[in-house]
């Protein structure tokens, strides 16, 4: 065999199908829809939680302002891990994909970081910002019960918060951390081939 | 250039691309279709900095990147087995080598080298990956040693 293979050729006769046309269009319509959908159900849900609060606000009427302050982190919370975990899923779909290959990969390495610190912290300040909440939330009704209910209440809620702060929130944060942390290392394997 | 030409002139030129770089024929369709896709959204932030070409092979090169991360997506779908084994069997074995040689490269190399074999000049796809003129050449010409060896040792 000569040193002369004629790889373009090659290359070349490798048998191509061009799907139709009219197929990609149809294609692009569906991706055009279900982009949309998912702004949609983000965007139900956090109004479907604001008027759910809104409307326990105004039919128990809640005397103590450690009730309205409980009510207000525990939404505040719950938009807030909404909001930063759609952002950087945006900012991940949207690297712009027309810089060079060196460049690209440089973007998905530092946002896959940023991810990487996002996830845990926000994660933990999540389960902490609920805690609070929910146990400012619970002052007023608690002090309506015996103290025997009002102590067995709280201890059931903090021991639920705990099972997830110490066994539930561990875990999660390992699951993804291992997920991101093979992508970063893949990411900079490619990035190193352009040394 | 409108949405239409672009598809019908680059099409196979990025499905070979793609091709190159997954090995399979599913996937690569997935892949070039999704170049589509964003070359679609994209057309009219196109300013005629660099050419067409450059522009979509970026695109392309940096979505075949992207599926290193979707990877375990991939275990290929049930239905369409039979028509790919029809398409492989009618290919020249020495086809199906070049480009499981080229799959089994690092991934940047494969890039360079589908989008050399593409005809595409060194200067453009030294603007594509984002190397330096001199390098991008050096590095074409490892890789196609590489491949010579690997098709000598197969006795292609």
């Amino acid at each position: 065999m000569d040193n002369n293979i004629d790889f373009k050729d090659l290359w070349k006769k490798q048998s191509v199908s061009q799907p139709n046309f009219e197929d990609l269009l149809t294609r692009l319509k569906q991706f055009k829809k279900s982009a949309l959908r998912s702004l949609w159900i983000t965007n139900v849900l956090l109004i479907a939680t604001s008027i759910f609060v809104a409307v326990i606000w105004y039919y128990y009427q809640p005397q103590f302002v450690s009730t309205k302050i409980g009510i207000i982190i525990t939404i505040l919370t719950m938009m807030m891990y909404l909001v930063i975990y759609n952002r950087l899923l945006n900012a991940y779909n949207n690297i712009d994909s027309t810089q060079t290959n060196q460049e690209y990969v440089q973007n998905l390495i530092s946002i896959k970081k940023k991810q990487h610190y996002l996830q845990s912290t926000i994660l933990s300040l999540y389960f902490v910002l609920l805690t609070i909440g929910l146990c400012l939330y619970m002052y007023e009704y608690a002090s309506r019960m015996t103290v025997f209910w009002a102590i067995f209440t709280y201890a059931m809620t903090l021991f639920w918060m705990g099972i997830n702060w110490f066994f539930i929130r561990p875990k999660q944060i390992k699951k993804q951390q291992a997920k991101i942390n093979n992508l970063i290392e893949k990411f900079e394997d490619v990035s190193n081939q352009l040394h | 250039m409108e949405f239409e030409n672009i598809y019908k002139t680059y099409w196979d030129r990025i499905f070979r691309l793609c091709m190159g770089f997954v090995n399979d024929y599913d996937a690569a369709q997935d892949l070039a279709q999704e170049t589509f896709i964003i070359v679609w959204q994209k057309l009219d932030t196109f300013r005629n900095e660099s050419s067409i070409g450059t522009w979509i092979f970026r695109i392309a090169s940096n979505n075949c990147l992207r599926q290193i991360e979707k990877n375990k997506r991939f275990p290929k779908s049930e239905l369409p087995v039979h028509i790919i084994e029809e398409k492989q069997t009618s290919l020249e074995p020495q086809i199906q080598f070049l480009y499981k040689c080229i799959a089994e490269l690092p991934e940047t190399e494969r890039i360079i080298i589908s989008l050399e074999l593409e005809d595409v000049r060194q200067t453009e796809i030294a603007k594509i990956v984002g190397l330096s003129e001199t390098n991008t050449r050096v590095k074409i010409h490892r890789i196609k040693e590489k491949l010579t060896q690997k098709f000598k040792e197969n006795g292609q």
